[in-house]
């Protein structure tokens, strides 16, 4: 006997995996078409654009009605575990007669989740809160359900109105920042750095740490340098010998405790919650160099089961008690002053942007900096 | 040769088909029910994954469906010096971090299970109670202990020889280092069954003709140890091309690249570029099937490695004499490096707010605090914990059920194609977790089966998951039994099923209870797909330790490895004292 399979029995082998494997998907293979044939208004967005017809308050209490109907939301909120979760009892608590089902995950992966959800025909989600960077892809597959609301108007001021979409297609009721932080052990008073420049300079070699690919990083500086600075930028940060390490809070946690100087890219407020903490926690932020804003955004699935909910959710996160509690926990609230960024600091709001910035952004940050060594 | 081939291909297809349609029985019966879940469980997901590696289209998108294909996925991933440099990456860090690991498991295994070393009992509950502590947890621990600048070990050496940052967790050794030792319990496992299955006459017999221990030790046991370090040379490279953890946390920094690091951050950016992910998924399982066919070529003469006949079986400790104290302070050391250091240094940690290098500045700090916030909300802890309990022991228990039967149908039977169960259930070890995860979520979304938001959905991909492992933990315990046994049940006209539960299952009791024990512990504390597939009512302990990871509290999730690495400690002890008044007491 040999050890070679004969022919006949290798085609029976792939006939059976690969009809099985049609089997299992062909009876499906309509329904990602006819999703996105659907040009006319969804129920929900007929809801909606109803609603943008009536007075503020008869609109309130039309969505508190039917919410009460409805009875029930499933959403994903972008914050994690605590926070997350202590967001929504407040909500909870507000409207008692709602059972809500959440999960807390990243932005992409929400994103993802949502896309594969709506493909499959199975309306399981309601609302997603994501970073608006991340909305390409299901803006793209017109998943997203359009909401004019006046709480945009009315309740996000007006240094902030840059994170609005005009197109009604998504709420923003917080914004993230990414900045430059330091060691205030390692870095001696008057020697940070003062701007994104700076960092190439050669005090700072080997000293400066990066996180691979942040996509909603590195759209940010292309969009806000532009192309040939921000590759000038990007192919000098990788000259300087940066620190790529994966992982935003752990790397703020290694600097923290001495291992590197300098955080040039990372989110501020993991600085800021440390030294609200242990305020002998060395460590500072950059507030001279342009902060770039990232809008972190409720959307409402454009299939929604239930609308009214969703609606009254994504009024909600524009309160003022949703909006103080994202402050108190150093996140960027729209609707009430910042927590720790001082009033006058140049922020850079940026959304949605261009293919071909996403694309050759994360190409030449895998060029210049996270090459292969 | 050719001639031999092409004749045998009609004889063999004849025999094929005689065999398949005649002599129907139980036994046939479950092999068909074994395919059959086998293509349900991995030729689907694969073939999604294969689909989407000739596809440029996303899934969702509406030409995703078409059957037009292209390799344009495949041009993209291996016309760049990255994917080869990626693949170099690989197979380097796979082979150093495999050898390291597997000499000193197999060393351990060797001193617990075989001969009269000291406190040996105790070094393998630790060894193996290492097991539930998160990789990541492990990971940071020793970046801690080893980087730069920070390093505890790097200010140790500065006070003592005056030297700067002599150690560099964050360099390919170091990578393999920490990566090693996270493996070295799962050699341990998978060599102490093969060890304690070992026949003691053949080594009673060497040590009679005057050969010493070590001799026995080189002539006799490891040649009859093969299929067991043959598996565990297996298992420790796929595990390594698949792992994670270590090339994330410490791989940029090190400027190393590795598969499952290129598969990461393609399905990290946005829009998720499945179609790469799938093209470097397809080459991890083209090196894990190379890998296989070397096994069981290896292997192929399975009878050479039965020791367990019906002469009798009764399995002796070696007596080392005065060198069982030299091999206890070995093994007592290593345990302590494996186990001690990387513990140690997170409960240093859970006291603290933030992290900082022992000083009396750190001791000042410490307190309670970290402990304090896990207990804080004990339902949201206490319900993903329960969840991944009924999903550890459900897991454990369907898989090696499974194996058990699937590695019996291969190695005791001559039923024609058994070979394909082996590497149906085997192969589905190259998908990387985070496209099994999303394979998993696509497919039951597409198909109506009500699983998404249960324990079902995951443990379902658990299934697919763990098999190769407890495949081959069992298979080399399998191949240990001598099929006289079975001969002989034939000619007492005992029945199958009662020959398998009577005979083969009492008698693969290490295997079994050692797959099952490492399946349980790693579905426990499984995370990447768990992740892809967690929703409110479903979620697992790994995800809240995650969380917390991402949420930026490695001194709260420190206290939380801390307080079940103890939960653990406990819980393998008391099922050694039940084991013992229950189960293999007969072995020592």
């Amino acid at each position: 006997m040999t050890a070679t399979s004969p022919t006949a029995l290798r085609l029976v082998k792939w006939a059976v995996a690969t009809s099985l494997l049609v089997a299992a998907m062909t009876p499906l293979a309509a329904k990602p078409a006819a999703a996105q044939a659907d040009a006319a208004l969804t129920p929900a967005e007929q809801i909606y654009a109803d609603l943008a017809k009536l007075p503020t308050a008869e609109r309130q209490q039309r969505i508190e009605e039917g919410a009460k109907k409805e009875g029930a939301l499933n959403f994903i909120h972008t914050w994690r575990g605590k926070l997350a979760r202590d967001h929504v009892a407040m909500f909870q608590k507000r409207y008692p007669f709602l059972k809500l089902d959440f999960n807390d995950m990243g932005s992409q992966d929400a994103g993802e989740r949502l896309v594969a959800e709506e493909v499959a025909g199975r309306h399981l989600t309601d609302v997603v809160s994501m970073a608006v960077p991340d909305l390409v892809d299901i803006l793209n597959k017109n998943l997203i359900a359009k909401y004019p609301t006046p709480v945009t108007t009315d309740k996000i001021l007006p240094q902030y109105k840059g994170f609005s979409d005009p197109q009604n297609r998504w709420v923003t009721f917080y914004w993230s920042e990414f900045g430059i932080t330091y060691n205030t052990d390692l870095v001696p008073a008057g020697h940070e750095p003062k701007g994104w420049d700076d960092l190439c300079k050669p005090e700072f070699k080997g000293h400066v740490s990066y996180d691979p690919p942040t996509v909603r990083f590195l759209v940010g500086i292309w969009t806000m340098m532009g192309e040939d600075k921000a590759k000038a930028w990007m192919k000098c940060v990788g000259q300087n010998k940066p620190i790529v390490q994966r992982g935003h809070t752990q790397r703020m946690e290694l600097m923290i405790a001495g291992d590197h100087w300098v955080q040039g890219e990372n989110y501020m407020y993991t600085c800021y919650e440390k030294l609200a903490k242990d305020p002998k926690t060395p460590c500072k932020g950059v507030f001279s160099a342009p902060i770039l804003g990232v809008g972190g955004a409720i959307v409402i699935n454009k299939n929604t089961q239930h609308p009214y909910t969703s609606a009254l959710f994504a009024d909600w996160t524009l309160s003022e008690e949703s909006q103080v509690y994202t402050g108190k926990n150093f996140r960027g609230p729209v609707g009430v002053k910042h927590p720790f960024i001082p009033d006058g600091t140049n922020i850079f709001a940026y959304g949605i942007v261009p293919d071909d910035v996403l694309d050759n952004s994360l190409k030449y940050w895998d060029e210049y900096v996270t090459k292969v060594n | 040769m050719s001639e031999q081939t092409a004749g045998a291909g009609p004889s063999r297809l004849k025999t094929f088909v005689t065999a398949w349609t005649t002599g129907w029985d139980w036994r046939r019966l479950i092999l068909v029910a074994l395919v059959l879940m086998l293509v349900y469980q991995v030729v689907v997901p694969f073939g999604m994954i294969a689909w989407t590696s000739f596809k440029t289209a996303r899934p969702g998108d509406a030409s995703f469906l078409d059957l037009d294909f292209t390799l344009a996925n495949y041009v993209r991933a291996f016309g760049t010096p990255r994917f080869w440099s990626a693949t170099w990456s690989t197979l380097a860090f796979s082979t150093a971090s495999t050898f390291v690991a597997f000499t000193i498991g197999a060393f351990l295994a060797w001193v617990i299970e075989r001969t009269n070393t000291p406190l040996a009992r105790l070094v393998g509950i630790l060894l193996v109670g290492r097991i539930i502590i998160p990789g990541i947890l492990i990971t940071i621990s020793w970046i801690l202990i080893a980087s730069p600048n920070i390093g505890l070990l790097n200010h140790l050496g500065l006070w003592l020889t005056g030297v700067r940052n002599i150690f560099n967790v964050y360099s390919f050794w170091g990578m393999v280092w920490v990566h090693s030792i996270e493996m070295v319990p799962l050699t341990y496992l998978l060599l102490a069954a093969a060890f304690q299955a070992m026949d003691p006459s053949l080594e009673e017999a060497s040590t009679m003709t005057g050969a010493g221990v070590w001799r026995t030790l080189r002539r006799i046991s490891m040649p009859l140890a093969l299929p067991a370090a043959g598996a565990a040379v297996l298992l420790l490279f796929i595990t390594t091309i698949e792992t994670f953890e270590v090339p994330l946390l410490m791989g940029g920094r090190a400027g190393i690249r590795v598969y499952a690091t290129e598969i990461f951050f393609n399905t990290s950016r946005t829009p998720t570029d499945w179609g790469i992910s799938a093209t470097y998924a397809m080459a991890m399982t083209v090196m894990s099937i190379i890998l296989l066919v070397v096994y069981f070529r290896l292997i192929r003469h399975s009878e050479r490695y039965q020791t367990i006949t019906g002469k009798g079986y009764r399995p002796r400790r070696i007596d080392l004499g005065r060198w069982r104290y030299v091999t206890s302070a070995l093994s007592l050391l290593m345990v302590f490096i494996i186990t001690g250091v990387p513990f140690l240094m997170m409960l240093y940690v859970s006291f603290l707010p933030v992290y900082l290098p022992p000083s009396m500045r750190a001791f000042q700090s410490m307190s309670l605090v970290n402990y304090t916030a896990m207990l804080e909300d004990p339902a949201e802890a206490l319900i993903p914990m329960w969840n991944s309990t009924l999903l550890g022991l459900g897991t454990a228990t369907v898989v090696v059920l499974v194996v058990s039967a699937i590695a019996y149908f291969v190695h005791k039977t001559k039923i024609p194609g058994r070979k394909a169960l082996d590497f149906l259930a085997f192969s589905s070890i190259a998908l990387p977790s985070v496209v099994l995860g999303a394979a998993f979520l696509w497919f039951y979304l597409l198909v109506p089966i009500p699983v998404i938001g249960t324990l079902t959905i995951i443990g379902l991909a658990y299934l697919t998951k763990y098999m190769p492992f407890a495949l081959r933990f069992v298979s080399s315990s399998m191949v240990q039994i001598h099929s006289e046994l079975e001969e002989a049940a034939q000619v007492a006209g005992v029945p199958w099923r009662k020959n398998f539960f009577r005979i083969f299952l009492p008698l693969l009791k290490p295997g079994l209870l050692a797959a099952w024990f490492w399946v349980m512990v790693h579905a426990y504390r499984e995370l990447t797909v768990a992740l892809m597939l967690a929703r409110s009512q479903n979620r697992t302990a790994s995800v809240v330790i995650y969380y917390l990871w991402e949420n930026g509290s490695f001194m709260q999730l420190s206290a939380f490895g801390v307080l079940i690495f103890i939960l653990l400690i406990a819980l393998v002890t008391a099922s050694h004292f039940i084991s013992k008044r229950y189960g293999v007491k007969e072995q020592y």
